[in-house]
């Protein structure tokens, strides 16, 4: 109990340095601004559907400025941390290495948090209005009005969470070990890159004609890197009637959860080790 | 004598470059701290002290000896229940008040949220930090920085009390002030382990001394000990004529000792400083 409250503290006080940060601040007004205006770029849409491309457009951003945010605000709590002593004076306390590391990441995902309500809040606004402008023309059209799903933009947003949460660990696991900021920002967004691309190493996995070597490669790329592409079902769940294959959004929150808890563990075992 | 710290055959090798080339920071390091004394831990830049004190709070891992902290293993978070820590230059969170600051290293020392408030207060007492207490740590000067970072050192009432270089950069006025408090925790009962430069306060608050160079303990034991070691022995004189010197001087001779100089014995320019400045506004 007392473990949890300490780390509870650590992690309000990272909250509070975090919200502070002029990065935070200009990604979440950039987004916010991109993605209350996303009806006016609508002529970009590529022959899709007005609202799907809205959609797409605020859910890319949500994902690009919260990796972006998830990597860089992690490490830099982190390291700031570490450079400017104040360290030194949490760990000398009764304070576990785990306890410090777990608050800081929950610090970091909280404000990863507000960052997706309030980027969703906001697309939700602006799907709904234009949904409820099109109905009337869709019905004296004949076709099919369309619709958006509020449950399922919540459920996206959790998902999002998640996906974003994973991305810290990932990075705080490589910011425990490593020695500098630059390095842990550079291989954190390699990662990103990997989890995105990870469905190459399930393809290759798929395909009977593979070597042994690439095979076992493709097996531990496909358990040690994260899926993060298995998050992108924004489509499915808000506008889609039907909504996603059933079980995909359980699925992945359940894959997403045990990978954030293994770079969690990782990140704190690594940390153990580390001379402040 | 009871130790509150102990430290055996310490030793601590750091690995320098892609080589991983030995450095050696501590060298094979025995000290003893006795309870409820001031002791002063000095030597030069990297001589191995915050290297030494950093293994003692389990902040780095010594490569061979042991160090213990009140009888229990030094990095044990028991050891660390008890024992307050200033870094040095210490660094806190810019846009916490003082009294927030000060709140926040009480709650992660295990004060209880019904002796909240009274420990605070009483660890900014301390501190003379209570009249600055709700001003946002950003705006303090190098010396309430050190001074809040002892109030925070102090508010869970750790037995031992370990201040590295509590004075870097603080001025004299300001470093008397944290001299007093050193004497203020003696006074209480407290352990204080002190590492500083400023060897006349070292002097002054401090129990027992070691001097470390180049990671090793080349001298340690009581401070009177170690500085009235030499034979030697002064007297002072006021109003002394060419006459009553003469007169002295024989009589020394005639009881067997000699004389070795007569000096006019000057006040140290800290003295000097201290007794033209009675205060400046961050002291």
């Amino acid at each position: 109990m007392d473990s949890l409250r300490r780390t509870c503290w650590i992690a309000r006080i990272t909250f509070l340095e975090a919200v502070r940060q002029r990065l935070f601040s200009f990604l979440l007004l950039l987004g916010a601004a991109l993605a209350g205006s996303s009806v006016a770029f609508r002529f970009l849409n590529f022959g899709h559907g007005e609202l799907k491309f809205v959609a797409d457009f605020g859910f890319g951003i949500m994902f690009l400025f919260g990796s972006l945010l998830a990597v860089v605000m992690t490490a830099q709590l982190l390291y700031a941390e570490l450079d400017n002593r104040t360290a030194l004076t949490l760990l000398a306390k009764p304070v576990s290495r785990s306890e410090f590391l777990l608050g800081k990441f929950f610090g970091v995902w909280s404000v990863l948090g507000v960052f997706i309500v309030l980027l969703c809040s906001i697309l939700a606004g602006v799907l709904l209005t234009r949904a409820a402008e099109l109905t009337p023309l869709a019905e004296a059209a004949g076709r099919v009005p369309p619709s958006v799903d509020a449950a399922g933009l919540a459920l996206f947003a959790l998902l999002q969470w998640v996906r974003l949460g994973i991305i810290a660990a990932l990075t705080l696991f490589l910011a425990a070990g490593a020695r500098t900021f630059l390095f842990s920002v550079v291989a954190g967004m390699l990662a990103v890159l990997g989890g995105q691309l990870q469905w190459l190493a399930q393809d290759l996995l798929a395909k009977p004609d593979v070597g042994v070597v690439q095979r076992s490669l493709a097996w531990f790329a496909t358990r040690a890197v994260p899926n993060l592409q298995q998050f992108n079902i924004g489509d499915a769940l808000v506008l889609e009637s039907a909504g996603a294959p059933a079980g995909a959004a359980a699925s992945a929150l359940l894959a997403g959860s045990l990978h954030l808890l293994a770079f969690l563990f990782l990140a704190c075992a690594l940390f153990r080790r580390r001379e402040i | 004598m009871k130790s509150a710290v102990s430290i055996r055959n310490l030793t601590k090798d750091f690995s320098v470059g892609m080589r991983g080339l030995k450095l050696r920071a501590v060298d094979d390091v025995s000290i003893e701290m006795p309870s409820g004394q001031v002791f002063g831990l000095l030597g030069p830049n990297g001589c191995g002290k915050s290297t030494t004190l950093k293994i003692a709070l389990g902040l780095v891992k010594q490569t061979s000896g042991t160090t213990s902290i009140l009888g229990d293993e030094a990095a044990s978070t028991e050891a660390r229940r008890r024992t307050g820590y200033l870094p040095e230059a210490p660094y806190f969170h810019r846009f916490l008040t003082g009294r927030e600051l000060v709140r926040y290293c009480a709650r992660l020392s295990g004060v209880s949220e019904e002796r909240l408030d009274e420990a605070v207060g009483r660890a900014l007492d301390l501190a003379a930090m209570s009249a600055a207490a709700d001003r946002a740590v950003g705006t303090y000067s190098k010396g309430m920085l050190q001074r809040i970072g002892l109030a925070q050192a102090v508010v869970h009432d750790p037995e031992l009390v370990i201040l590295d270089e509590p004075t870097a950069g603080v001025d004299p006025v300001g470093s008397a002030a944290i001299g007093g408090m050193i004497a203020e925790m003696r006074r209480q009962g407290r352990t204080v382990v002190l590492c500083s430069h400023l060897l006349g306060q070292v002097e002054q608050v401090c129990d027992r001394i070691a001097i470390m160079d180049r990671g090793r303990v080349v001298l340690q034991g009581a401070v009177d000990e170690v500085l009235t070691g030499r034979d030697r022995h002064l007297i002072e004189v006021s109003a002394l004529t060419p006459a009553a010197e003469a007169a002295a001087r024989e009589a020394i001779a005639r009881a067997g000792a000699v004389v070795v100089g007569v000096s006019r014995p000057r006040r140290t320019l800290e003295e000097l400083f201290r007794e033209l400045v009675t205060g400046s506004k961050d002291a």
